[in-house]
């Protein structure tokens, strides 16, 4: 076994002939320790055989984000491969992949994390490669070409294909340092390469969690107390149980996992030799639920809390300059505007299921989601076994916005399995999945601005209260805007509804007030919003210090600002953002950052009392700076997909809670966008060679507040919340 | 419990089951056949969409006690080697992200296409509006029912 001094890569021959590849990630110790044990813990990443197969295993969850194609072609493009040689395994959970580059995804870092590792793995192999073929034809590495999985000589004509090297290579030093591909000599990267997924879905033979089918499994439905973290007090199963092909009546605790997100909801499980009978019998269960004190709470009652709690707020997260003394000089002028964004449902489109097999020193669970090592770690604990002892096997998901970033469902399937001692294999109903879903958090924000005489924006300050038990780690104060003086409150509210990660977590929240209230401040002002924004982004960056930390919060404020005002550029250039001239329709704009993305929205849209929200959207048009995009066809279906996704929270987005119960039940009532609603899109990105940064999120929070500010364009109604219903947008009645 | 017979993709089979079971459950939990989705069971989402004697159904909806004599067609039985027109279009255009509503936009599609091989994008939408895609793939799925059309005429 041959390793570079960093031991970052490691290459050993293949069993049966060819080269194996095992990649640790610096930064994570998983992998070096378990090296220590012998070759054969050594994680197969990548993998060319004597007939120059290429297998490159998948340790990123595919959602439908493009992961499994996105990568590979970062891979292929620097080992030179040909792509039709190349193929996906789908790792299942395993501790030598695990680290925040391969455990688990989310938070559109998957580009982003893992093209370094990529195209070293790629130049490396591709470097042994050539040294092979050089060795033989003793020539020097510098003169030979390498493409589509052929070495060549120029100066003879020789070749020789990767399988013919492969072995050999194996045996040579691994190189430190390989020399990385010019973007100019991309062939993979920057091409709408097909996704691998298409094939195996048009021919309905694609696997999903929910198709999983074991010797002698048993189906699961469960019927959960209707209110949050309420509790089971007993139920009378016998109708149920009449019900033909049930076998068992089973109650299931509440239980709190490891990590505290994970919860799950007391309920009561009706096991079935298939999924009708169970989903049949759980009618027929007569259950005492002791609900618990949330069973008072009404959605409007945490709106009016939380808007309290933004108003009163006493202790800043963050201030710079001295907003407090400045609000009250004489002759300023204090704008204030609240902002609601309401709990909002995933429904994914395939509902949330998990099989677990469990037997007396083993556990097998097989199922969909964004963390192997959440899964695999909640296993532990319920069951006691050590992790070699567990398999979690990994599915594709048939969407997931963050939903299957959490344990639950596979929690609800081990628990079962454990009691029948059979294969379970637990299927929520749609009504289960939007009832008991793992909410994106309700927001209310307070922006305040204070204007001086001489019209200008001096102060900021915005309070905002959001409810409890998940936080993205994006902070309240961070704004690509400049002002002299800055005030940030953030406050938390109990929740009344259980609450998590959803595509684009805080983002999508703190982005509607914030776009709204610029567009609010340049109107007031009498300024063009697109200007105003362009000028507050184009101020001189301050340090924060003199360390590495303050470098690397300076470097990465200056991308952003670079990134903003290059994409608002865009816009101003190409002409996009121009009020409407015709009466009934008004143009609108937003910004914002996604990590290092940036997505700008226009929205074009007229004013129609016929629809069910009084207006209809004509266009999107969108500009996104995200460095280098790997794949175009991907990269527009994920800025579409986005904007599609935000729409459907914006027409028919929020959750209904009364009593403590989650008011929507299916599709009938969480409506979502349907193909005849879809605006015309267009999107544009800002070429770039940076390295590349997410797509799947960046796209969806910038495109509410677009729509506020092009609703009041067009009727002069300025709506502060979504959804937006007919009856946001009366008119005042026009003086005569 | 009872026992049902049942003609699906052009076999003849025969399963034991409540009458009041609808047919996607008999599809993905009795003959197997998975590529035919789960996603709502009320007949709003199109996931499970399918053939009956050529026209589009939504399967959570259909009991099978009402299938006698009547001829199922799943995305597995579309196509020989999984080349309908509407399938090599869907291929063409890249239409899937997840791809876990798919197959339903399919049968959708091909149907819409067997009664009207030359649909107006007014048709297509009015055809496809049963079926959601959470991931917004539906510009790509316009252009694939318009690619598809296209095929087939020429
Ligand atoms: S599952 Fe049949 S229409 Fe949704
Ligand atoms: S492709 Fe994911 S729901 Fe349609």
């Amino acid at each position: 076994m041959r390793t570079t001094r960093r031991s970052f890569i490691k290459v050993s021959a293949l069993a049966g002939g060819g080269l194996m590849m095992a990649i640790s990630v610096p930064g994570s110790a998983a992998l070096n320790r378990l090296l220590k044990e012998g070759e054969s813990q050594l994680n197969n990443f990548l993998s060319i055989d004597t007939a120059g197969n290429i297998i490159f295993t998948l340790t990123k969850h595919e959602m439908g984000q493009g992961s499994g194609t996105g990568l590979p072609m970062i891979l292929a493009d620097e080992l030179g491969a040909d792509w039709s040689k190349i193929s996906l395994v789908r790792s299942a959970y395993d501790p030598k992949f695990t680290s925040r580059e391969m455990g688990t995804t989310g938070g559109s870092s998957t580009i982003d994390k893992m093209w370094d590792i990529l195209r070293t793995a790629g130049a490396t192999a591709r470097e042994m490669l050539k040294q092979t073929a050089a060795n033989r034809w003793n020539a020097n590495t510098d003169d030979l070409v390498v493409d589509n999985g052929v070495i060549t000589n120029p100066s003879t004509d020789e070749s020789y294909t990767f399988g013919e090297l492969a072995s050999e290579a194996a045996t040579l030093d691994v190189p430190d340092n390989p020399p990385l591909k010019e973007p100019k000599d991309y062939k993979y990267i920057g091409q709408s390469i097909k996704n691998l997924i298409t094939p195996e879905v048009v021919s309905g033979k694609a696997n999903y969690g929910i198709n999983v089918d074991i010797d002698d499994m048993v189906h699961a439905s469960i019927e959960r107390c209707p209110v949050y973290k309420g509790r089971l007090v007993g139920f009378d199963d016998s109708e149920a149980r009449e019900v033909a092909g049930v076998i068992d009546v089973i109650a299931v605790p509440q239980m709190t996992g490891v990590i505290e997100e994970h919860h799950v909801q007391a309920g009561v499980a009706v096991i079935a030799r298939n999924t009708w009978s169970a989903i049949k019998a759980r009618k027929k269960l007569r259950i005492n639920w002791d609900n618990g004190d949330t069973t008072d709470q009404n959605l409007n009652d945490l709106a009016a809390r939380m808007e309290q709690k933004a108003l009163e707020t006493e202790k800043p997260v963050f201030e710079k300059g001295d907003y407090a003394s400045l609000k009250n000089q004489d002759g300023v002028e204090v704008f204030q505007a609240i902002y609601d964004n309401p709990y909002q449902a995933h429904a994914l489109m395939e509902p949330i299921n998990a099989t677990a097999h469990y037997k007396a020193d083993q556990c097998e669970v097989w199922v969909g989601t964004q963390s192997g090592e959440r899964v695999n770690n909640e296993v532990v604990k319920l069951t006691g076994l050590s992790v070699d002892q567990i398999k979690i096997n990994v599915f594709n998901s048939g969407g997931s916005f963050g939903r299957r970033f959490y344990a639950d469902s596979a929690m609800e399937a081990v628990y079962l399995s454990m009691q029948v001692q059979k294969p379970v294999k637990v299927t929520w109903t749609r009504e289960d999945e939007i009832a008991h879903d793992y909410f994106h958090p309700y927001q209310k924000s307070i922006f305040e601005a204070v204007i001086s005489e001489e019209k200008k924006v001096v102060g900021w300050h915005s309070s905002i209260s959001r409810t409890e038990g998940y936080h993205s780690g994006s902070q309240p104060w961070e704004i690509p805007y400049h002002f002299e003086n800055i005030r940030t409150y953030f406050e938390q509210e109990p929740s009344i509804v259980h609450v998590g990660a959803w595509r684009s977590v805080a983002e999508h929240s703190s982005s509607l007030g914030r776009e709204s209230f610029i567009d609010e401040l340049a109107l007031k002002l009498g300024q063009n919003p697109l200007d105003l924004r362009l000028a507050l982004l184009d101020q001189p960056l301050n340090r924060i210090g003199t360390d590495s930390f303050a470098d690397r919060v300076y470097n990465y404020q200056s991308l952003l600002q670079s990134r903003y005002l290059e994409v608002l550029q865009t816009v101003k250039e190409k002409s996009w953002y121009q009020s409407a001239q015709e009466p009934e329709k008004g143009v609108g704009l937003a910004v914002e950052n996604f990590g290092r993305t940036v997505c700008a929205h226009v929205v074009e849209l007229t004013m129609n009392n016929n629809t069910y929200n009084g207006f209809v959207i004509d266009k999107v048009r969108s500009v996104v700076h995200c460095g280098t995009v790997v794949n175009p066809h991907f990269g527009r279906g994920q800025i579409e997909g986005s904007i599609i996704f935000a729409l459907s929270a914006l027409q028919y987005g929020g959750v209904e809670v009364e009593r403590g119960r989650v008011m929507r039940s299916n599709f009938h009532d969480n409506r979502l966008v349907r193909i005849d609603e879809v605006p015309d899109m267009e999107v544009h990105f800002v070429p770039s060679n940076d390295p590349p940064n997410g797509l799947g999120e960046p796209g969806t929070p910038p495109l509410a507040p677009a729509v506020l500010n092009a609703l009041y364009a067009a009727s002069g109604v300025r709506v502060r919340k979504i959804p937006v219903l007919k009856e946001d947008l009366v008119r005042e009645p026009q003086a005569v | 419990m009872a026992s049902f017979q049942l003609q699906v993709n052009g076999r003849q089979h025969t399963v034991d089951v409540d009458a009041d079971t609808p047919l996607l459950w008999v599809l993905r939990d009795e003959l197997k056949l998975n590529g035919t989705k789960y996603g709502c069971g009320i007949a709003q989402c199109g996931a499970c969409t399918v053939h009956i004697d050529g026209m589009p159904i939504r399967a959570c909806c259909f009991p099978i006690g009402k299938l006698a004599g009547k001829n199922v067609t799943t995305i597995e039985g579309l196509s020989v080697h999984d080349d309908h027109p509407v399938q090599l279009a869907w291929q063409e255009i890249d239409v899937p992200q997840c791809g876990y509503c798919q197959t339903g936009q399919i049968m959708t599609a091909a149907a819409l296409l067997d009664r009207n091989p030359d649909p107006s994008d007014e048709c297509i939408l009015r055809a496809m509006k049963g079926n959601l895609c959470r991931c917004g793939t539906y510009p790509r799925i316009k252009n694939a029912i318009k690619e598809a059309a296209q095929t087939k005429m020429s």
